[in-house]
């Protein structure tokens, strides 16, 4: 009776081989996943008062930096010495609320490696750096300012980027707040302040809430009906005040309920350049949803863009618009079944001005180590082709106009050529949102941008796209221009 | 092995316990104080009479039965300590009185032998049934001796001294006597089990008459089970009566009958308590469950993972985020702060404890010794198994106690005394 006894023995001692291999997986195979889970407090404890690295803009301001704690010797502070104008985009690093922004997209680069694991004192044998790595951003300091100063205090959103690379110039969300109280003495209660706020600062404007783009939109519509050559600029329609939707009791109104042109026949450029909603319903319908929806995704709408954080998808709803030709008239003015967020539409000026590619966009230019020695340098990605080149130089022609003798006048800036387009969307309570997206210089653009203004900001009710985001565009773009 | 090289092995494993006490205190920010003499004394106190008393009473005993349950103890007083001391002075209390049970067992045993454990089997039955029902006595009232529930397992016994009051788990004692009687009554039984006589269909079958005992002790493991909803006292209990019967028959009919058995226990009780629902969510998806039913293993998983390979180092970790981390989850708390370097070490020292006592069952010649010595060491490897097994994923997690290791005076008193009998039966039959 020893062979049943060998076998329980050979049972137990194979039991305990499979505790041994499990803990082999545990502890060494995946250690990493569990010692940095999100839940695992234990990592986050063990980061208070590490030194994290810096984040400065392309021009060299500090935006985030760890200062040595007075009260502490070897531990460190984290502040952020611009505080609101860069919020929404370099976040935060804190230890009650966690990290936000590219404190936390890049949090693996810019926390210190001396852990003190078993890996780190490898590190240290083969003569790794331990320090932190350091980011610099392709935003700048000087133009964020001024898109943050022309928003004034309204609450909004600006996005500029360079067309032809991606590279993200500038990116504002108002109204903001102070990412230092989030890290400081009394965290919990500035924490509580700003979530109870109804302004809600925490949200970021620029890439993570949707909204009807309005007329803005028009250029998607224009871009569709060019590519399936149904229409150029020059094409006539029908001079309405109102256009009668299919299938409904319901009309799309010209804004003040006027003609657009003589009241017997209007070109596609004219109503561009005023923005007649009439005309553009009517041509929605006639392009169909599919060609519309075909050029909206190669924009970004519908999938998840590339980009360093999860942003809000925008929307096109192709296949319930394919099915409701009044839902469809109404989404070609950019209401309806239509949201994006300002990133996506300053990715359609880029592509305007890109001769319809667009380019991925990005935020972080390099990472550099602590003795300033470059670790990585960002590569330029292609998104897609949106539409072709002759499409874009005719809606480059119609958005040149816009800005010259259209709604969009007051994104003017004296000696240079912008193109853009004015957009009035469905608000709140009456107060519809504001909206302007362009570029310039229109015979080699630098720059492309997308204006927002939550529920027509100060100027409330009467406020429209060319009276409140237009001038906040000229603003930015001479900026830019004449840095 | 000599015996002075076991001495030497026990004093080094007091040692080990005192420097983990002094880490412990050293990283709280604390001063040397009397603490780490104290563990020093208790472990030598403990482990050197228990020594003692095998080198007068069965000095033939094999060397290597201390040594490796010496470690563990050690190991487990430092992280006790760490996790809550208070604690740890109640475990060396424990540790004493659980030692001088060991002596007094060595010292009855001394004269007869293991022979006259034999004569009183059912005896055994009884006392053992008897203790598992005792928790069942209601929990307020006039008697000095009372029931307990903790964490919907009703499987505690109070026994209130006036003075103080005891908290004693019986079931750690009725393993042992569970093993004590099924060896006898199996090695008196072995062949009427093994012969078949009985066929259905391409089953064959021993008497039904024969089965009896089988049937039995799987219906106690149902109550425990049932009434005193106690997984793993019950999952022990029934694995320990299936191994033996393994061990004494040969045949691996009765491991399938286990096998169905214990399956059909097992989706019965996930039907009917909730709180077996929740291990079973627990086991299959902690990280999805982590708000709730799945949080201590994952926050156990996230402790050992943390630790990594050498371990934050005793009381630097936070083995204190998993909740119960000195009873069910003590293997955690070690692998955390002694890293997988201190993993290892627990599982090599169960491994040798494990090996050594299959190898004693395989030396002995009569058939009751040999079955006890099996039983013995299978229900020691079932137990540390089930537990360790539990906090890995590899198994359904049940509450049982780790041994040697675990925060539990009944424990170690049962395992201690389990120590006692694998040496007195190695004294028995000498290699």
């Amino acid at each position: 009776m020893n062979r049943p006894t060998r076998r329980l023995a050979a049972a137990v001692l194979i039991g305990f081989a499979l505790l041994g291999l499990m803990t082999t997986w545990v502890q060494v195979v995946a250690a990493d996943t569990y010692r940095l889970d999100p839940r695992n407090a234990r990592f986050n404890l063990t980061q208070i008062g590490k030194e994290r690295g810096l984040i400065v803009s392309a021009d060299s301001v500090v935006l985030a930096q760890s200062d040595p704690d007075p009260a502490t010797t070897g531990s460190f502070i984290r502040s952020y010495p611009t505080g609101p104008v860069f919020a929404n985009v370099v976040g935060y690093s804190s230890l009650l609320f966690g990290e936000q922004g590219l404190e936390r997209a890049y949090s693996d680069d810019l926390r210190s490696r001396r852990d003190l694991t078993i890996s780190d004192l490898l590190s240290v044998i083969l003569g790794r750096d331990l320090r932190p790595l350091n980011l610099q951003l392709t935003l700048t300091d000087s133009l964020q300012r001024i898109a943050f100063e022309a928003l004034g205090g309204q609450a909004g959103s600006v996005v500029a980027l360079d067309p032809t690379t991606g590279a993200i110039l500038a990116m504002v969300s108002t109204p903001s707040y102070d990412p230092n109280l989030l890290v400081g003495v009394d965290a919990a209660a500035h924490w509580q302040t700003l979530l109870a706020d109804p302004g809600r600062p925490l949200a970021d404007r620029a890439t993570r809430e949707l909204y009807p783009p309005g007329s803005t939109f028009k250029t998607v519509v224009s871009a569709a009906a060019f590519e399936t050559g149904l229409a150029n600029p020059e094409s006539t329609f029908p001079d309405e005040a109102s256009f009668q939707l299919p299938g409904s009791t319901a009309t799309v109104d010209n804004a003040g309920g006027t003609n657009c042109s003589n009241g017997v026949t209007t070109s596609l450029l004219n109503a561009f350049v005023r923005s007649c909603n009439a005309t553009f319903a009517r041509l929605a319908i006639a392009v169909g949803a599919e060609p519309i929806g075909q050029v909206a995704e190669g924009l970004g709408f519908n999938q998840e863009l590339p980009f360093t954080w999860t942003v809000a998808e925008s929307a096109f709803l192709t296949d319930e618009l394919s099915a409701d030709l009044a839902a469809l008239g109404q989404s070609g003015i950019g209401e309806r079944d239509v949201r994006a967020t300002p990133l996506q539409m300053a990715l359609v000026a880029g592509a305007v001005a890109n001769q319809g590619v667009v380019m991925s966009p990005y935020l972080v230019g390099r990472t550099f180590d602590a003795d300033g020695a470059e670790v990585d340098t960002s590569e330029l990605a292609i998104f897609g082709t949106a539409f072709t080149p002759e499409t874009a130089a005719l809606l480059t022609q119609m958005m040149e106009r816009v800005v010259t003798e259209g709604t969009g006048r007051q994104a003017a800036v004296p000696g240079v050529r912008v193109a853009g387009k004015t957009g009035t969307a469905t608000g709140v309570e009456g107060r519809p949102h504001a909206w302007f997206i362009g570029f310039a210089p229109v015979e080699a653009p630098t720059i492309a941008v997308a204006v927002f203004v939550e529920a027509g900001g100060s100027a409330g009710e009467s406020a429209s796209g060319g009276a409140v985001a237009a001038p906040i565009a000229s603003q930015v773009i001479s900026g830019w221009l004449n840095r | 092995m000599t015996r002075t090289a076991e001495s030497g092995m026990l004093v080094a494993a007091a040692g080990v316990a005192a420097f983990g006490v002094t880490l412990v205190i050293l990283a709280g920010g604390q001063t040397i104080d009397s603490r780490i003499g104290l563990t020093f004394a208790v472990m030598v106190a403990a482990f050197g009479t228990v020594h003692m008393a095998i080198r007068r009473w069965a000095p033939s005993a094999s060397t290597v039965i201390l040594p490796p349950a010496a470690l563990l103890t050690a190991i487990s007083l430092a992280e006790i300590h760490r996790l809550d001391p208070v604690r740890a002075g109640l475990q060396q209390w424990w540790l004493l009185i659980a030692a001088g049970m060991t002596v007094a067992l060595l010292f009855f045993l001394h004269r007869r032998g293991t022979a006259t454990i034999r004569r009183y089997r059912y005896l055994y039955l009884l006392t053992g049934l008897i203790l598992l029902l005792l928790p069942l006595l209601p929990s307020t009232g006039p008697l000095p001796v009372r029931g307990l529930e903790v964490n919907g397992s009703r499987l505690w016994l109070v026994v209130d001294l006036g003075i103080t009051e005891i908290r004693f788990q019986p079931g750690e004692i009725v393993k042992l006597l569970m093993v004590l009687f099924l060896a006898g009554y199996l090695a008196e039984r072995q062949s009427a089990l093994a012969e078949r006589p009985r066929q259905l269909g391409p089953f064959k079958f021993p008497e039904p008459r024969q089965l009896f005992p089988v049937v039995a002790v799987w219906a106690v493991s149902l109550v425990v089970l049932v009434v005193q909803r106690d997984l793993g006292a019950s999952a022990l209990l029934f694995g320990a009566f299936i191994g033996m019967i393994y061990a004494a028959t040969g045949r691996p009919t009765y491991l399938l009958i286990g096998a169905v058995l214990t399956a059909s226990a097992g989706y019965g009780a996930y039907r009917l308590f909730d709180h077996v629902e929740r291990r079973f969510l627990a086991w299959i998806q902690p990280f999805q469950n982590f708000e709730d039913a799945g949080y201590q293993v994952a926050q156990a998983w996230f402790g050992m993972g943390t630790g990594s390979l050498a371990g934050s180092g005793i009381g630097l970790g936070r083995p204190d985020l998993i909740p119960n981390a000195a009873t069910d989850f003590i293997y955690a708390a070690v692998a955390e702060e002694l890293g997988f370097a201190g993993s290892l070490a627990i599982l090599a020292g169960f491994a040798l404890l494990i090996g050594v006592g299959f190898g004693i069952a395989l030396r002995c010649r009569d058939r009751f010794r040999k079955l006890t010595a099996a039983g013995l060491t299978w229900v020691l490897g079932l137990q540390a198994f089930l537990i360790i097994g539990g906090v890995l994923r590899l198994v359904p997690l049940t509450g049982i106690t780790l041994p040697f290791m675990s925060y539990g005076g009944s424990s170690l008193v049962g395992n201690f005394l389990l120590l006692g009998l694998l040496a007195r039966i190695s004294h028995e039959e000498p290699a």
